[in-house]
């Protein structure tokens, strides 16, 4: 009797492990913004004060909220002037007419199955849409609250007095879809968060195994923009970004997501980087005699949302078409190219080096004598394009190298040339956009003839 | 009483048996009702390659469904509470030659007949026509983790400045056979078109050159079928199929707007 006793309850735990193993569905873990750690501790003042560390992820909970219910804390000028930073995605795309009908398009095609479904009235066969929970949250309420006439029956009314029945209402929800920053928010934590970390500071539990690394937002400086200036980047910048992927790295295109999505992470993403610019602020100037208050969070605050406002102001335009490629064009661009600074030329030949491998001698002659390597805004170790490769990270066409040279790459070496001074015949002038496209017309031809630059010495790192 | 008892333990596990082999033959005749079958075919050879598929399943099902039943009746009829001495048996030379010859021989069989479908897939590249191996349409990069496509410039060159590269979406025209050359950036991967049929390792260091002729303008899924790395579950891409003419514009804008300045 006690034998039969033990074996149903084994029977019987057995019987509940199985159920539970079926019932495991793995979770992203619930993730929690934290301070910029290494930032904090060369402060002395705050690294010794917890109090004031407290306060200051207080008064960062306060600005951006949590992973779990992100947004920012919109200052009552900006409301009025029209700019609500919580729309700050939704409200740019829609005021560029292409962008949001590629937009609604791109929904229409993902969500084909759930239009045809309201279509034909079959409103249990809905699938539920993935990574868009804020969606199917609305969809479920708009459902339980199908007026007494049925789907076809007026539902409301626009604010251009157009009346709109339920089913259109439904369909249009769907159609124009637009995830909310707490939905990418939750889409972040699926597909970046294990590169880009939670508060985007390149610290993801995969980030240690990638070469480069990847970027830490939290500085506000972006590799690839097509601006000058050093500005912060446009919504269209991260997006390329997110499409295009950043070939030869761990970044890969994320086309396969809808237009929406991928907007909505470029909404996360710039919440992440104005949040960490903010604290990087906040905490570099903290004095222990002034302490946090109210008017310098709130100065630091504006400063870094203006700075990203800006930003389409520092668009670099070419206006008329790419020039003709001219043998005396690619001449010039040679020359300038492989000419030193110090003897008046555009000096990439210190980084990329006489044959356009990235073997000069700025990047690795300090290795060389045992002094430290030229280190990027991140703190790792340069690498000079190499430019025979036809490898170029942000788009190969005349008009991206162009601007790649104009205003050369964020947090790296690679400095502005368009206003560069240069002697050329004796006199001194600046890089003019003409000067540009020899440049950009040179270029192009080093990964077509890989031996055309190499007259003096080759690659540096062969020769060592 | 005993006797019944016994009798209807055997019937029921004889039953329980049967139940696999039924089970088993019902889910495939059911499969294609429950939408578990094969995506629809959409190359001019998958035909060829369900065919190979069709052989060895029946072949399977021939021998599955005999051996079953033939279990199936030896449980039901040696169950039998017997007071018979087993007999010892030395083996049956014939028996024995016969059970290695007719596999032996079904093996030569699918060896056989698989021979046109995979020389159709690996060998028997077009030689006519707008892309042959020497001119490939484009070359596909396969690197941790997703999916290029390189199209040549104008005169045909894939290392020039003028070469188009689109990552993820890859366009290629319809009713044309069409050849591309396969290269990896790092690791191993597979591109692995399901409704063409079509799956080919990509090799670091090595220029794989494959092709395929589309039946039927539409989109479809590419997916990397190698274990490449810990992202290999989001290593996708899209195959668009165009009507040739279609195509042809395509890749003229695809050329124009490399030199626009927007």
């Amino acid at each position: 009797m006690i034998e039969r006793c033990h074996r149903s309850a084994a029977l019987l735990a057995a019987a509940a492990l199985s159920s539970l193993a079926c019932r495991f569905e793995p979770k992203v873990p619930e993730l929690r913004y934290s301070l910029n750690r290494p930032a904090v501790d060369k402060n002395p003042d705050l690294a010794g004060d917890l109090g004031a560390q407290a306060q200051l992820e207080g008064a960062l909970e306060l600005m951006f909220g949590t992973p779990a219910g992100p947004r920012y804390l919109a200052a009552a000028e900006w409301l009025e002037g029209g700019f609500d930073p919580n729309y700050w995605g939704e409200d740019h795309v829609k005021a560029d007419e292409a962008g949001w009908s590629a937009l609604v398009a791109s929904n229409r095609a993902a969500y084909r199955q759930q239009l045809a479904a309201i279509r034909a009235g079959e409103f249990d066969a809905l699938d539920r849409p993935r990574f868009a929970d804020d969606l199917w949250a609305r969809w479920q309420a708009l459902r339980a609250d199908i007026p007494a006439g049925g789907p076809d029956a007026e539902y409301l009314t626009t604010a251009d007095g157009q009346k709109v029945t339920w089913r259109e209402e439904a369909l249009f929800r769907f159609e124009n879809y637009y995830p909310t920053l707490a939905n990418s928010a939750s889409f972040y934590s699926n597909q970046c968060y294990h590169c880009h970390g939670a508060e985007g500071g390149g610290n993801g539990s995969t980030s240690s195994f990638l070469e480069p690394r990847p970027r830490d937002y939290r500085k506000g400086v972006f590799k690839f923009t097509a601006l000058k200036g050093k500005a912060r980047p446009r919504h269209e910048d991260l997006f390329r970004v997110l499409t295009e992927g950043i070939y030869t790295t761990a970044m890969p295109s994320f086309r396969r997501f809808t237009d929406a999505q991928l907007h909505g992470l470029v909404d996360y993403v710039r919440l992440l980087a104005i949040r960490g610019e903010t604290e990087g602020l906040l905490v570099s100037f903290y004095a222990p005699e002034e302490g946090l208050n109210f008017d310098n969070v709130r100065e630091n605050y504006d400063l870094v949302v203006e700075r990203w406002r800006e930003a389409s102001e520092f668009f670099i335009t070419y206006a008329g078409e790419v020039p003709e490629p001219t043998s005396e064009r690619i001449a010039h661009g040679r020359a300038l190219f492989t000419t030193a600074g110090e003897k008046g030329g555009a000096n990439c030949v210190s980084c990329h080096g006489p044959d356009g491998r990235g073997g000069g001698v700025s990047a690795w002659e300090p290795g060389k004598e045992g002094k430290e390597y030229a280190k990027d805004e991140w703190g790792n170790q340069i690498q000079p394009r190499d430019l025979t490769r036809g490898v170029f990270r942000f788009g190969r066409r005349p008009i991206d190298l162009f601007r790649r040279i104009y205003a050369g790459i964020n947090g790296t070496p690679m400095p502005e040339h368009f206003g560069m001074t240069i002697s050329e015949n004796g006199a001194q002038r600046t890089l003019n956009e003409s000067d540009l496209w020899d440049l950009v017309f040179f270029v192009r031809t080093l990964s077509t003839h890989s031996a055309v630059a190499s007259h003096d010495g080759g690659h540096e790192r062969e020769a060592k | 009483m005993a006797g019944l008892k016994h009798f209807l333990l055997r019937v029921l596990t004889t039953l329980l048996l049967l139940a696999v082999p039924v089970l088993g033959v019902w889910t495939f005749v059911k499969a294609e009702e429950w939408g578990l079958w094969f995506p629809p075919i959409v190359s001019s050879y998958g035909a060829g390659i369900d065919n190979l598929f069709y052989v060895i399943l029946w072949m399977v099902t021939v021998t599955f469904v005999g051996t079953e039943l033939l279990l199936v009746w030896f449980v039901f009829r040696y169950s039998k509470r017997d007071p018979t001495r087993a007999v010892y048996t030395h083996g049956n030379h014939t028996l024995e030659l016969v059970w290695t010859a007719i596999p032996a021989l079904l093996m030569i069989f699918v060896a056989f007949s698989q021979m046109e479908a995979w020389s159709d897939v690996k060998l028997n590249f077009p030689e006519e026509g707008p892309y042959t191996v020497e001119k490939p349409l484009m070359e596909v990069y396969a690197s941790q983790f997703d999916w290029r496509v390189r199209y040549p410039d104008a005169q045909g060159n894939f290392q020039g400045a003028d070469v188009i590269e689109v990552p993820y979406d890859i366009t290629v025209p319809a009713d044309t056979k069409v050849v591309f050359r396969l290269k990896s950036r790092d690791v191993l991967h597979s591109f692995f078109v399901p409704v063409f049929r079509l799956k080919q390792d990509a090799v670091p260091g090595m220029e794989i050159p494959v092709w395929f002729e589309a039946t039927q303008p539409g989109d479809y899924d590419l997916i990397c079928a190698e274990l490449c790395g810990w992202g290999h579950y989001k290593m996708a891409g899209r195959i668009h199929v165009l009507p040739k003419d279609e195509f042809d514009t395509w890749l003229a804008a695809k050329r124009a707007a490399l030199y626009a300045t927007e």
